[in-house]
């Protein structure tokens, strides 16, 4: 019995307190020494920045993995807000600390090349991708695209300029350009075609059309017959559409809107040797279909994933001009819909 | 006269400071020198841009609005709750506080699920709200998040603050119910009240998810809902740099606003114990009409609020596909086999580490701040540590990220020291309600009795604030469980938090298992939130037998805000 008075005895609330002080503050210090020493990549690691979807980056870095023994991806995957934000701390507070960077959109990319935070570097079979798909600084790896959706037993539209017809009045969604990078690449399409125009979302306007926040609102408005049809991205479409939601996919044209996410190797200083295999990896034909596999549209043509419709028409806005004006074909949409 | 600090006193004061510069002033200076990265030219071009005089409006409306109304309502609610004649008190007391436990952005696409067009309601009873997506909407769902933290705050207030010995004096002596309210009641609850008014305030200040949901349809845009749009195009450096100015902005309108309120006001809300211990507000033991019918409005409003949204949600996480009718042939569980993989487990796993770890940690830190009020620079210290609540976590993460990313990039540190700078303040603010209340004289008797100072603490002044510290606690763990932006952004490989799982599935469109996993999370803290009501009953109540053991040391007719 002499053990149990002891202890109790030693466990006085002060010397618990001090104790319980101690053991937190040995905690804190061994956390931080942990966190120090983790932060210098082995020459078999390397960082990737996507905002690419989980499923599609887990399986591509398994793949990866799989064909590169010993080869360890680190991965910071965020919406493209998120990833902005972590690349703008990094620039100042030492550089960028990803080896590659795998965004959802041209734009983006535009942006950290205009930062100089790419090298000029392409993967081995960049010829074999549409050239509209890629710059001397980044590669298209998968595509969007940006497609009609009506719900079942609605007449389809033949084209986007159909949606501004009294059949479809004050029954048409649309996602917001300044929350969805895709709605912007479909706003930097019609703001730089001359039968379309800043007019066409005028037109829409008029004809009661909804501005929602990303397409996926969209695709629910249409599924659940809030709206009648509505922008949006023909895989997400197609991935309901094979649940059961009773909608239909169109084409429309002059063409569904095209947005590709590149792939691009960084300035950064110690570059690990893993950067340029694993962007080959991605953008080769191996990767391709593992993207493909997950429901992904690939850039490398005839490796299969979500429908095509035969002979659909596809359109690309003119990435390098929207850059360039982005700002102002934002600021022309506000006067229309709203920021 | 007035004693030297002691040692003790001067620690404190340090560790506070410390704190202080740690988790609040660094990371503003980091991101206010980003401001001036351009020479300043930020300033001009934010101040120019299109709409930013319309989002300031509406931002500031909002803080303005939902106060005036949560605060009211959450604290009717308390009082109403308070009397013993209330039918089904006790379920009552668990139902008002349930929307603290659900997340905002699934409060908020709840009640698209529940009330917009083809929604729950219209689908059933062609019924719809179409202000819902709007102002009107955004401050309805606002103020039915933020009335259960007013309604636990006016509670442990209650618990610490009433007085009833007074209020049966006013009784006693012919005043109505009305008038002792009003004369007795609501100003020794002030100190707590403007809690609640600060808190909601600049929780309304900055909320994104909702005005988000509701408002981007609407073309409704808040200073919250532009940052987001600038972080979206901000791999350019001007982008960029428009956000971060737009939320130093954010701070300087709640540093103007909180600081003279924090300085000036605080200290002549402030009422001294007069030595009698609370207790429960006695009521006739018959049901009468009033009470009935007050329970069955917070029924009423419970449904609508909570409950029809949370059905609707239900039935959005067990259907098949979206826009097809949820009726059991349409039932599967595909949507939470999807929302549960190993790594959303993993995720809850680290986020309630996490929660846990910054509720203590914060409780701790709030009473010191509120324990250091009594001198003027500890008021200001109250409000700056209000400050780092109202940047949006994007941009807090970002002055964190640059101030320590260097030595604790991608640790879970990092994270837990971005939950310290946030919700601070949440705990700060439950506990000033209460530290003034601390009984001084019963404190003294004890030491003149010869009570080391630790065995008086825990015996005279842990009992007084358990109420608050519960409370405190509870409100830290829930924000930080429901925490997205900051985790997501500084996160790393093997410490993902819920938020990471809850993102993967939102960003894929997938609105079963955003559902799944919002029913799941729900669920997980309604559970966790069992112990945590029990403890709390145990403490709101345990006035009486307290009152035994230590009789009241004061007359108790010391009035109320002499000292």
């Amino acid at each position: 019995m002499t053990v149990p008075t002891m202890t109790l005895r030693t466990l006085t609330p002060r010397t618990m307190t001090q104790r319980s002080g101690r053991v937190l503050l040995a905690a804190l210090v061994a956390s931080l020494l942990a966190a120090a020493c983790s932060s210098k990549p082995s020459a078999s690691s390397m960082t990737l920045y996507t905002c690419a979807s989980a499923n599609v980056e887990q399986a591509v870095v398994t793949a990866f993995e799989k064909a590169h023994a010993g080869a360890k991806v680190t991965v910071f995957r965020a919406p493209t807000g998120q990833l902005n934000a972590r690349v703008a701390a990094d620039v100042r507070s030492g550089g960028v600390q990803a080896d590659v960077i795998w965004s959802c959109d041209p734009l983006t990319m535009h942006g950290y090349d205009s930062q100089g935070l790419l090298r000029a570097w392409s993967p081995p079979n960049a010829s074999d991708i549409p050239s509209a798909y890629r710059t001397a600084h980044f590669t298209g790896v998968d595509l969007l695209y940006m497609v009609v959706v009506v719900h079942k037993g609605v007449s389809s539209p033949a084209s986007w300029a159909d949606l501004t017809k009294a059949d479809y009045r004050g029954k048409v969604a649309l996602p917001s350009p300044s929350f969805a990078a895709s709605a912007l690449g479909l706003l930097g399409y019609f703001a730089s075609n001359p039968s379309y125009g800043i007019a066409y979302y005028k037109q829409l306007k008029a004809n009661g059309a909804v501005q929602v926040n990303a397409p996926a609102d969209t695709l629910t408005g249409v599924e659940q017959g809030a709206y009648n049809a509505g922008f949006t991205l023909a895989n997400a479409a197609y991935t309901d559409q094979k649940k059961g939601s009773p909608i239909e996919v169109v084409w429309p044209r002059p063409g569904a809107v095209a947005i590709y996410a590149p792939i691009g190797v960084t300035t950064k200083k110690h570059l690990s040797p893993l950067a340029q295999k694993f962007a080959t990896f991605v953008a080769s034909s191996a990767g391709q279909q593992v993207m493909a596999a997950q429901g992904t549209y690939v850039t490398l043509p005839g490796l299969g994933g979500p429908p095509i419709p035969a002979g659909s028409p596809i359109a690309s806005p003119d990435w390098p001009a929207l850059f360039a004006n982005y700002t102002s074909v934002l600021a022309d949409y506000a006067t229309v819909f709203g920021s | 006269m007035r004693r030297p600090p002691r040692t003790a006193d001067r620690l404190a004061i340090g560790a506070a400071g410390l704190a202080m510069v740690a988790l609040v002033v660094v990371p503003l200076i980091r991101l206010a020198r980003i401001m001036f990265e351009d020479d300043g030219a930020s300033l001009g071009r934010v101040m120019r841009a299109p709409g930013l005089g319309a989002a300031a409006l509406h931002t500031l409306t909002l803080a303005c609005v939902v106060p005036l109304l949560a605060v009211p309502l959450g604290a009717a609610m308390a009082l109403f709750l308070r009397r013993t004649d209330v039918p089904a008190r006790r379920l009552l007391r668990v139902v008002v506080v349930l929307p603290l436990i659900i997340p905002q952005f699934v409060l908020g696409y709840s009640w698209t699920q529940a009330y917009s067009r083809k929604g729950f309601t219209d689908s059933l009873f062609g019924v719809q709200w179409t202000a819902l997506h709007g102002p009107l909407g955004i401050i309805a769902v606002l103020v039915v998040d933020a009335a259960p933290l007013s309604y636990l705050l006016t509670t442990a207030g209650l618990a610490t603050r009433a007085e009833p010995a007074l209020e049966q004096a006013a009784r006693v002596s012919g005043a109505g119910g009305w008038t002792t309210l009003r004369t007795v009641t609501l100003p020794l609850l002030r100190p707590v009240l403007a809690a609640e008014v600060v808190l909601t305030f600049v929780a309304t200040l900055e909320s994104f998810a909702v005005p988000q949901v509701l408002g981007g349809p609407a073309g409704f845009s808040t200073l919250t809902t532009r940052i987001y749009a600038d972080l979206s195009l901000a791999s350019q450096p001007d982008s960029f740099v428009d956000a971060v100015t737009l939320a130093v902005g954010l701070v300087v309108i709640a540093a103007v606003i909180l600081l003279p309120a924090d300085v000036v006001l605080g200290p002549k809300l402030r009422a001294a114990r007069t030595g009698a211990h609370p207790a429960a507000v006695a009521s006739p033991a018959h049901h009468n009409g009033r009470a009935i019918a007050g329970a069955l409005a917070l029924m009423g409003y419970a449904a609508a609020a909570v409950g029809l949204p949370t059905v609707a949600l239900l039935g959005a996480a067990v259907t098949k596909a979206i826009g097809v009718a949820p009726t059991p042939s349409n039932w599967t569980l595909n949507n939470f086999r999807a929302a549960l993989n190993n790594s959303a487990i993993d995720a809850i796993a680290t986020s309630l580490r996490l929660a846990a770890g910054a509720a203590f940690a914060l409780t701790v830190l709030g009473v010191l701040v509120a324990a250091l009020e009594r001198r003027r620079a500890g008021r200001a210290l109250g409000t700056l540590a209000t400050l780092t609540f109202v940047v949006p976590g994007s941009t807090l993460a970002v002055g964190l990220l640059i101030a320590y990313g260097h030595w604790l990039g991608g640790s879970l540190a990092l994270i837990l020291l971005a939950y310290l700078a946030k919700f601070w303040t949440l705990a700060h603010r439950t506990m000033s309600g209460a530290v003034d209340r601390l009984p001084r004289a019963e404190w003294h008797a004890a030491r003149a009795s010869g009570a080391a100072p630790a065995v008086a603490a825990r015996t005279i002044w842990l009992p007084s604030l358990a109420p608050a510290l519960l409370g405190a606690w509870v409100i830290v763990f829930l924000s930080a469980m429901h925490e997205v932006t900051m985790s997501s952004l500084l996160y790393s490989v093997g410490n993902q938090t819920l938020a990471v799982a809850v993102l993967n599935s939102q960003e894929l469109g997938d609105v079963g298992a955003t559902a799944a996993l919002s029913v799941v999370l729900t669920a997980l803290l309604l559970v966790a939130a069992v112990p945590a009501w029990l403890a709390w009953r145990l403490m709101t109540s345990r006035r009486r037998p307290m009152r035994r053991r230590m009789p009241a040391a004061r007359p108790a007719l010391e009035v109320a805000g002499a000292r």
